[in-house]
């Protein structure tokens, strides 16, 4: 007798089961197996082959083992009762429902793919531009408790002007009155040159009164700020350098801290190195102490400094601007002249970092959030379609006795994840976007250098995400959760689609259709307004002309200064290629104004203090030639108007119609407020030239020669020919012949200076016009989806109708008309809004109304066409049906 | 259902059970012991027969399975409902199957 307790152990162990149950099973199979045995010996079979067969029957496929475990291993499950509502346990039924829609959606990848691709441009877009928002406006700046951090401004409330630079007197006196501030210091801009190893150099710096950097609450990176002594006359050889300029100047070297400097001549020692978020005032690299000297209390006209402030803290803004408009109004009866029409503005330094931005950040903010609108209505009609198909799981769980609530957050939870899974995706898309934008940040934007994907962004992305899914998630979940048996009996998904989904899925095109004509109609507006700009004359001829300014070292005397422009020109004009050649005090489109109050020999001159001013430039003869300005009238300025002979200047056909309406200027004479006052003729009228943009308008100009009073700051403008680029070091080298350690400030083509103007515009509308045409895809994915899918639904009745005789072009109105009238319905709202929201962006818009009928028309035919092309190829595709097989469909 | 109505009348043991179903169905149906003990072990679970370790004089011990109330209530479903299909069964098709 085999021993057929130890093959049967063998295999029953392996179920690890209670030791009294695997005895009992062992024993009563082993008895089993030797029946077997034993009857199979006496039905003839000899031993090996009866062993053979009942051992064949123990280990029979498996089924032993398999079926044992399954019994003896677990509590047998009784059978679910339909209708009975199960043990519910929130936590494990969430955690089933996620796997559950885990697996629905990779069951159907199409759909998810496409879904989770239209939600993540949505989210991608807001998570990038949150981004910027939150860097540029939200985050706080780099500066010590940068809350009570203010700027003062002189401004001249009739005259329109809310900010002017502030002269260094009105300073000293605000600063001596007031009492809301903890500390107030001054700000003036200057120019050192360096002239070291290699090609001298140009630096643009501020010299900062006592108390700066602890207004800022900034220490040095590397080094100190400047002690109290160093405010003092004879310890004031010192300077604190950017992060930046010691990086690429100096190539990071930490040696550079207390060595010497040759700026201007003298030497300075580098006392700090500031930290590389330390950028104010901006585009500046170096700081040097500002000394006051006895002269700045006369100062009262000129305007040229920057005053920050810390206020003290337990006083508010409002407080502080209401104690200078005290002071402001005691200064006007104090200095009629000067300070009459003069108030104070207090602003704060984040809004005046950030103010200009933050319209168009808004607005861009707004922009993409409907972006994401449109994407939602496109999944939330993916989802409507996808529903429909889904119909009968539905209906059989509600049949088995799921409740409505667990079925909404069946659906919910799938648009949980869709919503998830496309915020990942979309963070991705975001970074990729950030970085565009920053490869393309020709607005200079402040602090947008630092935006990236951090944990605000992070959580911004979540959070959309989150409404995302619930946005285009409840309208199918609640459609749906309808309990609907009759689709239990129902094959197809035709008898599915009641008119109430039709009109659902309808109108979600319609808010798609509408939403995009509002961002197009926005796009559409800043293109025109960037066309008009471009279309502006600003007066001169852009082309070819290359400016190169210069700051003479102070000590320049006026014969020195005049000597070099002179010799200068005379170089530049014998090299090859240069058309004409001049000086100007102030070119346009480099931020140098300089006003001149005046009065009008023979007209009754205003009240002292409100005389009327206009822009003074300082100009050599060329000048005209080598800008391309038309002579108008009389002649220009020529080089033979020198010191001390009579006085000449001429002025723009702004200022000759402003003040010499119907009449003649030529001949008459300006009384000009220099320093004194001097008599000058004019003798001539130019035309007009825009100054500070091509969105402004022309002002009141004078030109004077420069020989008559030459300035230390002034711009060469060269006409060349095509070749300009090439000119510059030609030009550079034939200046420095005359003066070997010239510097140079800016060099610039003309054109290039223009075109820097519209920097923030060109930015604008990069990011708006990107917006809208993904808003236009998505709105012509989301038609023809809707139209193809209702063609598909009309299959059956598209073949009853042509086997009764319908042409295929009767098929095609019939679905095109579909297309379009829905499309119409959007348009009409869509324009509607448009007109109510585009009202809001007119700052941003130049030479065209918000409402502009030209912008609107055109938009709504391109998105007719649109939907022409997108339900046109459903239709197209219907006729292609043929009517026995749409018949028999389903 | 062929388990529940072997042990109807009298208990019997697992070999006895398999020996009859090959016997009274003329080697049609056949239980194995891999397939047996499985399945009686279900029904045992599930409160439709019990099972008892029995010894007789001069043998080993054997475990004898019987039919539970419950079990007897299943059976009579079961044979009613099959006695109905095969009389349906017969009316359409004039399949007798006694």
């Amino acid at each position: 007798m085999p021993d057929w307790k130890t093959d049967v152990r063998k295999h029953v162990r392996t179920l690890r089961l209670p030791p009294q149950r695997e005895l009992e099973i062992i024993e009563e199979l082993t008895l089993h197996l030797e029946g077997r045995f034993q009857d199979l010996l006496s039905d003839g079979y000899n031993r090996d082959e009866a062993y053979r067969l009942a051992t064949s029957e123990l280990l029979e496929s498996g089924v032993l083992i398999r079926d044992l475990q399954k019994i003896e291993s677990k509590v047998v499950r009784e059978p679910v009762e339909p209708g009975t509502p199960g043990s519910s346990n929130l936590i494990a039924d969430t955690w089933q429902d996620v796997r559950y829609g885990m697996r629905a959606l990779r069951h159907s990848p199409g759909f998810t793919l496409l879904a989770v691709l239209l939600l993540a441009i949505g989210i991608g877009a807001n998570s990038a531009i949150f981004g910027i928002v939150n860097s540029v406006l939200l985050r706080p700046l780099p500066y010590h408790a940068a809350d009570g951090i203010m700027t003062l401004w002189q401004n001249n409330v009739k005259a329109g002007v809310a900010r002017n630079d502030v002269s260094p007197a009105n300073f000293l006196d605000w600063k001596q009155q007031s009492r809301s501030f903890e500390l107030m210091a001054g700000i003036e801009p200057f120019g050192f040159s360096m002239i070291g190893t290699g090609e001298p150099e140009q630096f643009r710096a501020w010299l900062v009164t006592a108390g700066f950097f602890e207004i800022m609450g900034s220490q040095a990176l590397y080094g100190r700020t400047f002690t109290a002594d160093e405010y003092q006359p004879g310890n004031n050889q010192v300077v604190v350098i950017s992060y930046n300029l010691w990086q690429k100047r100096f190539g990071g070297d930490k040696n550079l801290l207390n060595q010497k400097l040759t700026l201007n001549g003298r030497p300075f020692t580098v006392v700090g190195i500031m930290p590389a978020d330390f950028q104010f005032p901006p585009d500046r690299d170096i700081w040097a102490p500002r000394i006051i000297r006895d002269s700045d209390f006369q100062l009262r006209g000129p305007t040229y400094w920057n005053v920050v402030a810390r206020l003290k803290p337990d006083v508010t803004q409002a407080q502080a601007q209401n104690e200078l408009n005290g002071i402001a109004a005691r200064l006007a009866t104090q200095y009629p002249d000067t300070n009459g029409e003069m108030g104070v503005t207090v602003e704060s330094l984040s809004e005046l970092l950030t103010g200009k931005i933050k319209s168009a950040l808004l607005l861009f903010l707004g922009a993409v959030g409907l972006v994401l609108l449109i994407a939602c209505a496109n999944v939330g009609n993916l989802l409507l379609m996808r529903g429909t198909a889904r119909q009968r799981e539905f209906a059989i769980r509600c049949a088995l006795g799921a409740s409505r609530v667990r079925v909404i957050r069946q659906l919910l939870i799938e648009s949980f994840l869709l919503a998830f899974l496309s915020g990942g995706v979309g963070l991705v898309m975001a970074s990729l976007a950030l970085r565009l934008i920053l490869y393309f940040n020709t607005a200079k934007i402040p602090r947008l250098d630092q935006v990236g994907i951090d944990f605000a962004v992070l959580v911004f992305t979540i959070v959309v995400a989150t409404l995302t899914a619930i946005v285009f998630g409840l309208i199918p979940a609640l459609e749906f959760s309808r309990p609907n048996l009759q689709a239990i009996t129902q094959d197809g998904e035709r008898g599915a689609v009641g008119p109430v989904r039709r009109r659902l899925r309808d109108a979600l095109v319609v808010v798609e259709v509408a939403v995009a004509i509002v961002l197009l109609t926005g796009a559409g507006l800043l293109v025109r307004s960037f066309m008009n700009l471009l279309r502006v004359d600003p007066g001169f001829q852009k082309e070819h002309v290359l400016a190169l300014q210069v700051f003479l070292p102070r000590g320049f005397k006026a014969e020195q200064a005049t000597a070099f422009f002179d010799q200068s020109l005379e170089k530049i004009q014998q090299l090859p290629g240069v058309q004409a050649a001049a000086v100007v005090a102030s070119p346009p489109f480099i931020d140098l104004e300089t006003d001149v109050p005046f009065t009008v020999e023979g007209q009754t001159p205003p009240p002292k203090g409100n005389e009327p001013s206009a822009f003074y430039s300082e100009v050599s003869a060329g000048y005209l030639d080598a800008m391309g300005i038309p002579l108008r009238a009389g002649r220009f300025v020529s080089n033979d108007d020198r010191t001390p002979s009579a006085p000449v200047i001429v002025i723009n056909e702004t200022m000759a119609r402003r003040y010499f309406p119907n009449q003649n200027p030529i001949g008459r004479q300006l009384n000009l407020i220099l320093e004194n006052q001097v008599k000058v003729e004019i003798v001539g009228v130019v035309g007009d030239v825009l100054h500070s943009g091509l969105d402004t308008q022309p002002r009141p100009e004078l030109f004077a020669s420069y020989r008559q009073s030459p300035s230390t700051q002034m711009t060469f403008v060269v006409k060349t020919g095509p070749e300009s680029e090439v000119m510059v070091n030609q030009i550079k080298a034939a200046i420095r012949t005359v003066n070997p350690n010239q510097t140079f400030a800016r060099v610039a083509p003309m054109e290039q200076l223009v075109a820097d103007s519209l920097r923030q515009r060109r930015f604008n509308l990069f990011l708006l016009v990107s917006f809208a045409l993904v808003a236009l895809g998505l709105a012509a994915v989301g038609i023809y989806g809707s139209i193809n899918y209702s063609t598909q639904l009309r299959t059956r009745e598209i073949g009853v109708r042509m086997a009764l005789g319908a042409q295929a072009i009767d098929i095609l109105r019939m679905i095109v008309l579909q297309g379009l009238t829905i499309t119409f319905a959007g348009i009409i709202i869509g324009v509607v809004t448009a007109i109510m929201l585009t009202r809001l962006m007119s700052g941003l818009l130049f030479g065209v109304s918000a409402n502009d009928p030209v912008t609107l028309v055109a938009i709504s035919l391109l998105i007719l066409l649109i939907a022409l092309i997108a339900s046109y190829v459903p239709a197209w595709r219907a006729t292609k049906l043929d009517p026995l097989i749409a018949l028999r469909y389903e | 259902m062929l388990i529940l109505a072997l042990v109807e009348d009298r208990p019997r043991h697992g070999y006895e059970i398999a020996k009859l179903i090959d016997q009274r169905s003329l080697g049609v149906l056949q239980f194995n012991v891999a397939s047996l003990y499985p399945m009686l072990y279900r029904l045992e679970k599930r409160g439709f027969i019990t099972g008892r370790w029995i010894e007789k004089r001069g043998e080993r011990r054997r475990r004898f399975y019987k039919l539970t109330p419950a079990g007897k209530k299943i059976l009579s479903a079961q044979r009613q409902a099959w006695k109905e299909f095969f009389a349906a069964l017969d009316r359409v098709a004039g399949i007798n199957p006694a």
